[in-house]
C-alpha cells in the first residue's frame, strides 16, 4: 500500500446475539490494531444459547480488543442494537470499562437538541414559514411519543384476551425493541463524555479518526436534507403537524395522561363500600367483545411497526473507504433514509463498488432498497472475482410474518443475497459466539 | 298501548365545543320510537359500550320507562346540565344511538324502503368508547361502528368522537353506503375511496343544517356584533357563511376533533375553485379526493340559500329563524337527492362524474320543477368549477343537460316475467341473461345480482310510482398476460402471472311498466378505464404480497396521519 500510516488489513468479527446487531471491526496497522464496536443489542438469544450470551460477548469483546475500544457506534435506539450498553444488565459496564474515544450516534440522539423541548401544542412556524430547528424539535418530540407508545404497545401485549398468541408476541417484541433503553442510553451519553461524542447526520466526514479510513456519513439525514427531496412540498408542513399530533395524541393516549388516569367512566367508591365492578359481558355482545378486541390489536400492530420504522431509519449509515475497498454499515436504515444518499450522484458512485455490505436489519427487505441493491457492481456468481460480501446478523421467526411478506430475514431477499453474494448470516453458525471475517486492503 | 311512531331525544347539537351563552349547543332530535333493551338495543343499533384499550364493558345503559301523559317515552336528557350529560356514559351511548338511527331514518325516508347492512346482520353493533386514540371508523368485518376517545392536547380533558354529530353521522354513512353499494370498497380508482369519504361528509353536514334550530345559532356565531332576532344580511354572504361557524368550525375543541377525520368537513366548502384537482394527481388520497366532491356539493348549497334569502327581509337585516329555515329545508332536500342518487351510480368503479348525472337525475325525477331553489343549475355549474364533469350530457328533448339519458337499447322482455323480477334475484339474473348483448356483459365473467329492491314514490301528478332498482355485477379475474386480449395494457413491471380482478356492472332502474327506465353502469369490457385503474393500483403497491385485498377504513387513518413521513421515499420500490 502506498500510504504507509493505513491499514492493511481488516477483522470484522460478527458476534451471534441473536436477534440483534454486534460487530467488532478490528483495523490492523503495521504499528498495531485500533478497535471500532458497531451496535451491541439483542432482543432475542441464539437458538440453543447460554443464557448470559450477552456478557459472554462483552467479554469476548474485551478480549479481543485488549482492553481499549476506539471506537463505539450506536447505530440507532433500538434494543436489538444497543441493550448491551445498559449498565443495568452489567454489560454496559464492560463497554466503559474499555474507554471508548469516540462514540458515535445519530443526531436524533443529541442531548443539546433536546433542551428546547417542545409541546404538540406550539407551532413550527416562524414569521408564516416552518421554520427548520422548530421543526426539528418537534420531530424528537415525536420519537419520544413514539417510545411511549411503545410503553402502552408492550402493556397491552400482556393482556392474554386482547388478541392470539402469534399477534401478542408481535406485538411484545416489537413494542420492547422501541422502548426507551434509557440505562443504555445514558451509558452512550457518559462514554461519549469522557472520550468524544459525535452526534451525525448525512454529509459528515469521520476521516480522522482512525489513520488511512475515510469514513462518510451517508445517513440519517436531517430535516432540512429529507426536505430537499420531498415530492410535494408544499404540502408538508400541514402533513408534517399531522404527523406530530398524531404521535403526541397517541403518546398521551398510550401514558393515560389524564386528571383520571384510565378510569374511563369508571364506578368510585363511596363510604363504606367497595367499587361496584364492571358488569360481565352478557353473551349477545361477546362476538362484538372478540372481534373488538382483534382489531384494537391489529390497529396496535399497524402503529407499532410504523413507528419502528420510524426509528430504524434515524440509523447511522457509514461508508467505509481504506484505499479502494469499500465497507459499508447502514444500521437498520429503511427507504426513507436511505433516499437522501440514493439522490446523491456522487454518493451513488462510491456505493457502486462496495466489497462488504453488512445487510441492514437482519435481512428485512425494505431495509435493502432495490435502488440500492442495483447499485454493486461487485454482486455476481461464485466465480465472480472480488466478488461482494454480505453479513447478516439475524433470528428468522422474530419480527413480521410469512404470511404477510414481512417477515424477517425476508426468504426473497436471502435467495438473492445467497446468489450474488459471499452470504454469511449468524443463523449458521448458531454454535459459536462469533465469526471473523479477514478482509485485505 | 297507544302506539307513537317517533321519540324526542336530546343530542349536542355539533360537539361539546360550540356553545352559545355559555351552555352547549343542543337540541332534540325525533328519531323512529321502538321497542328498547338496554344498550340501547333497537332492531337495527345495539350499543355495546366496550373499551379494548382497558378491556372493560361498562354494561348496558338501562332504557327508563318514564312515559309522558299521553304515553311517549320521555327525553331522558331534555334539562340536564351540561356537566351531567359530558360525564354521564348513558348520554353518549343514547346520543351515538340517536345520530345512527336519525341518519339511518333519513336514509330510508330518502329511498322509500328499508336499508340492510352490508354484512347480513339485521343490528349494527356499536362501541361509543371503543378505544384510547383519536380514530373512529366503520368495520364491516366486525360489523360494527367504532368511536374513539383521546386526551386533548394539554392532556388536561378527555374528547369523546361519539360527542360529535358530525362524526357519528359520517361514519354511519359510512355503513349505510357500504349496504347500498357494496362494492364501493374494492381496490379502484382513487375516486372510490375518495367517494366514500366525500359522500360521508356531504351527509354529515347536511344533517347538521337541515336543523333549523342549529342553523339559527351557529350561522354567525362568534362573528362580532351578531346577536338578537336578525342576522345582519353581510354575514349571510357566501363568502361569510364559508367561513361561519357552519361551515368553518375553527374552535380549539373543533381542531382537535378535526384529528379524527383531518379537516375536509370543516374546510373542503373553501377549498380554491380549480379545474384540474381530479387530473393533476395531486389529490389522490381518499380524504384530500372527497374535499373536492363536499367542495362542490356544498358551494352550491351556499349559492342556492343566499339565492332564496334574497326573497326575505330588506337591505340591512334578515329575520333570524326565516333565514334558517330556508337554510334547513334546502339542506333537508339535497340530503334526500344525494341519498337518492346512489340508486342512479353504477354499482362499481365509481367517479365523481358519475355521481353529478346521479345527483342530478335523482333531483329532476323527485322535483322536476326546480323554479323555486334553481338547484339544478348551480350544482352543475359547481360541478364544472371543481372538474367534475357530469358523465352524462344530457340535454336531448324534454330532458336537462347532465341527467342521464334513457337506454337506446331495446330489450328483450318476452321471457321474463315482470311480477317476480321486482323481487327475484334469479328472475332478474334471466333478463340479464337474454339481453346479455345489450348490457355488454362479459361471457367469461362471474355475474351476480347483487340486489332487487321496489320502491316507492309520489310521481309528479301526485299518483304513487312503483319502480323497482336492481343492480348487478361482474368480475372476471385473469392473469395479466391475458389482459391484452381485452385491450388492457397492463403496468410494464408487472409480471405476467399476475392474478388481476376487474370488475363491472350496473345499475337498472324499471319504470311502473317493468321496462327499462335507466341502465347505469360501466362495462368490464371499457379498455380505457382498466388500464387506467391497474396502472394507479399497481402504482399503489395494492400488488404486492402482504397488501390487503382491501384496506379497512381503520387504516385510512393511520395512513393519513404518517403520510408526512412517507412522502420522502424516493419513488416506488
Amino acid at each position: 500500500m502506498a500510504n504507509s500510516k493505513a491499514p492493511t488489513s481488516a477483522t470484522i468479527r460478527m458476534y451471534n446475539v441473536g436477534f440483534g446487531d454486534c460487530f467488532l471491526l478490528t483495523f490492523h496497522y503495521p504499528k498495531g490494531d485500533r478497535y471500532m464496536l458497531v451496535d451491541y443489542g439483542s432482543t432475542a438469544g441464539p437458538k440453543n444459547g447460554p443464557k448470559n450470551y450477552m456478557e459472554q460477548v462483552g467479554k469476548d469483546i474485551a478480549a479481543q480488543c485488549k482492553g481499549k475500544l476506539d471506537i463505539v457506534v450506536a447505530t440507532h435506539r433500538h434494543r436489538d442494537h444497543i441493550s448491551g450498553f445498559s449498565t443495568e444488565a452489567g454489560t454496559g459496564k464492560i463497554i466503559a470499562s474499555l474507554k471508548p474515544d469516540h462514540v458515535i450516534q445519530p443526531w436524533t440522539e443529541d442531548p443539546k437538541a433536546k433542551t428546547n423541548a417542545v409541546t404538540a401544542t406550539s407551532s413550527v412556524y416562524t414569521n408564516g414559514k416552518p421554520d427548520p430547528q422548530k421543526m426539528t424539535a418537534h420531530f424528537l418530540g415525536s420519537l419520544d411519543d413514539m417510545r411511549r407508545v411503545a410503553d402502552g404497545v408492550v402493556r397491552f401485549s400482556q393482556n392474554v384476551k386482547a388478541a392470539g398468541a402469534d399477534t401478542r408476541e408481535q406485538l411484545r417484541f416489537l413494542g420492547e425493541d422501541n422502548l426507551t433503553n434509557l440505562s443504555a442510553v445514558k451509558n452512550l451519553m457518559d462514554m461519549g463524555k469522557k472520550g468524544k461524542a459525535y452526534y451525525v447526520n448525512a454529509g459528515m466526514a469521520l476521516n480522522s479518526l482512525l489513520p488511512g479510513v475515510k469514513i462518510t456519513v451517508l445517513g440519517p439525514p436531517t430535516l432540512k436534507q429529507t426536505d430537499a427531496i420531498r415530492k410535494e412540498k408544499s404540502k408538508d408542513a400541514n402533513e408534517f403537524w399531522q404527523f406530530r399530533s398524531f404521535w403526541a395524541s397517541q403518546g398521551l393516549a398510550a401514558a393515560r395522561a389524564l386528571p383520571d388516569g384510565h378510569a374511563l367512566f369508571r364506578q368510585k367508591a363511596s363510604r363504606g363500600k367497595k367499587a361496584p365492578r364492571n358488569p360481565v359481558p352478557p353473551p349477545s355482545v361477546r362476538w362484538f367483545l372478540q372481534k373488538s378486541r382483534e382489531i384494537h390489536a391489529d390497529q396496535m400492530l399497524q402503529l407499532v411497526r410504523d413507528l419502528d420504522s420510524v426509528m430504524n431509519n434515524t440509523s447511522v449509515i457509514l461508508l467505509f473507504e481504506i484505499g479502494k475497498t469499500k465497507l459499508l454499515f447502514p444500521g437498520d436504515a429503511q427507504i426513507e433514509n436511505w433516499s437522501f444518499a440514493l439522490n446523491n450522484p456522487d454518493w451513488t458512485k462510491l456505493l457502486a463498488d462496495v466489497n462488504v455490505y453488512k445487510v441492514g436489519h437482519h435481512g428485512s427487505l425494505n431495509a435493502t432498497p432495490k435502488s440500492l441493491w442495483k447499485l454493486f457492481n461487485n454482486k455476481g456468481s461464485e466465480h465472480k472475482h472480488g466478488r461482494l460480501e454480505t453479513l447478516c446478523s439475524t433470528k428468522a421467526g422474530k419480527h413480521g410474518s410469512v404470511r404477510s411478506g414481512t417477515e424477517v430475514p425476508r426468504s426473497l431477499l436471502v435467495k438473492e443475497l445467497e446468489k450474488d453474494s459471499d452470504f454469511a448470516t449468524t443463523e449458521r453458525y448458531v454454535k459459536q459466539i462469533a465469526r471473523d471475517f479477514q478482509i485485505d486492503f | 298501548m297507544p302506539y307513537y311512531p317517533t321519540r324526542k331525544l336530546t343530542i349536542l347539537a355539533l360537539d361539546p365545543s360550540v356553545k352559545y351563552q355559555n351552555k352547549i349547543l343542543r337540541y332534540q332530535i325525533e328519531i323512529p320510537n321502538e321497542l328498547l333493551d338496554p344498550g340501547p338495543r333497537g332492531y337495527r343499533v345495539h350499543v355495546v359500550d366496550y373499551d379494548s384499550t382497558e378491556d372493560s364493558f361498562h354494561g348496558p345503559v338501562e332504557i327508563p320507562v318514564h312515559l309522558d301523559s299521553s304515553g311517549v317515552p320521555k327525553d331522558p336528557f331534555e334539562g340536564k346540565s351540561d356537566a351531567a350529560l359530558l360525564k354521564d356514559a348513558g348520554f353518549h351511548a343514547w346520543m351515538t344511538y340517536g345520530i345512527i338511527m336519525k341518519t339511518l331514518a333519513r336514509f330510508e325516508y330518502a329511498l322509500g324502503r328499508r336499508i340492510s347492512w352490508s354484512f347480513g346482520s339485521h343490528q349494527i353493533q356499536v362501541a361509543p368508547h371503543a378505544f384510547a386514540d383519536a380514530n373512529a371508523f366503520y368495520s364491516d368485518q366486525a360489523r360494527g361502528l367504532y368511536f374513539g376517545y383521546f386526551p386533548s392536547a394539554d392532556g388536561k380533558r378527555r374528547i369523546f368522537s361519539c360527542l360529535s354529530h358530525e362524526i357519528v353521522a359520517h361514519e354511519t354513512t359510512h355503513a349505510l353506503l357500504d349496504g347500498l353499494r357494496e362494492r364501493y370498497t374494492d381496490p379502484s380508482s382513487p375516486q372510490q375511496a375518495g367517494f366514500h369519504e366525500g359522500f360521508a361528509d356531504i351527509i354529515a353536514l347536511l344533517s347538521i343544517l337541515s336543523a333549523p334550530s342549529v342553523v339559527e345559532r351557529v350561522v354567525d356565531l362568534g362573528v362580532p356584533g351578531a346577536k338578537g332576532e336578525s342576522i345582519r344580511r353581510s354575514d349571510l354572504s357566501p363568502d361569510a357563511l364559508r367561513n361561519s361557524g357552519l361551515l368553518g368550525l375553527a374552535q380549539e375543541m373543533g381542531s382537535e376533533l378535526a384529528a379524527v377525520h383531518g379537516q375536509a368537513l370543516r374546510r373542503s366548502v373553501t377549498l380554491e375553485k380549480r379545474s384540474d384537482y381530479l387530473t393533476s394527481g395531486s389529490k389522490n388520497e381518499a380524504h384530500d379526493c372527497g374535499e373536492i366532491l363536499v367542495a362542490a356539493v356544498l358551494n352550491a348549497y351556499l349559492e342556492v340559500w343566499v339565492y332564496r334569502l334574497k326573497a326575505i327581509g330588506d337591505d340591512e337585516k334578515l329575520d333570524r329563524a326565516r333565514a334558517a329555515e330556508e337554510g334547513a329545508e334546502l339542506a333537508e332536500r339535497l340530503l334526500t337527492v344525494c341519498v337518492r342518487a346512489i340508486d342512479y351510480c353504477p354499482p362499481t368503479d365509481i367517479e365523481f362524474s358519475d355521481f353529478a348525472s346521479a345527483l342530478l337525475t335523482a333531483d329532476w325525477e323527485l322535483n322536476p320543477n326546480d323554479a323555486k331553489y334553481d338547484l339544478r343549475a348551480k350544482l352543475y355549474t359547481a360541478f364544472r368549477e371543481y372538474g367534475i364533469h357530469p358523465r352524462s350530457k344530457g340535454g336531448t328533448g324534454h330532458r336537462e343537460k347532465g341527467t342521464w339519458d334513457p337506454p337506446p337499447e331495446e330489450f328483450c322482455y318476452d321471457r321474463t316475467h315482470f311480477d317476480s323480477m321486482k323481487s327475484d334475484p334469479d328472475e332478474l339474473f334471466r333478463f340479464l341473461w337474454e339481453n346479455q348483448r345489450l348490457f355488454k356483459l362479459h361471457d367469461q365473467a362471474y355475474t351476480r345480482v347483487l340486489s332487487v329492491r321496489p320502491c316507492l314514490r309520489v310521481g309528479r301528478d301526485g299518483f304513487t310510482l312503483r319502480e323497482t332498482v336492481a343492480e348487478y355485477h361482474q368480475q372476471l379475474t385473469m392473469f395479466a398476460s391475458e389482459l391484452k386480449r381485452l385491450g388492457v395494457i397492463k403496468p410494464p413491471a408487472m409480471p405476467d402471472d399476475t392474478e388481476v380482478t376487474l370488475y363491472g356492472g350496473n345499475a337498472v332502474i324499471f319504470d311502473e311498466y317493468g321496462h327499462v327506465k335507466y341502465n347505469i353502469g360501466k362495462s368490464i369490457m371499457d379498455e380505457k378505464r382498466q388500464t387506467k385503474r391497474l396502472a394507479y393500483l399497481w402504482d399503489q403497491g395494492a400488488f404486492e404480497r402482504g397488501a390487503s385485498k382491501m384496506r379497512g377504513f381503520s387504516r385510512v387513518h393511520l395512513r393519513r396521519s404518517t403520510d408526512w413521513y412517507r412522502s420522502v421515499s424516493a419513488g416506488k420500490e
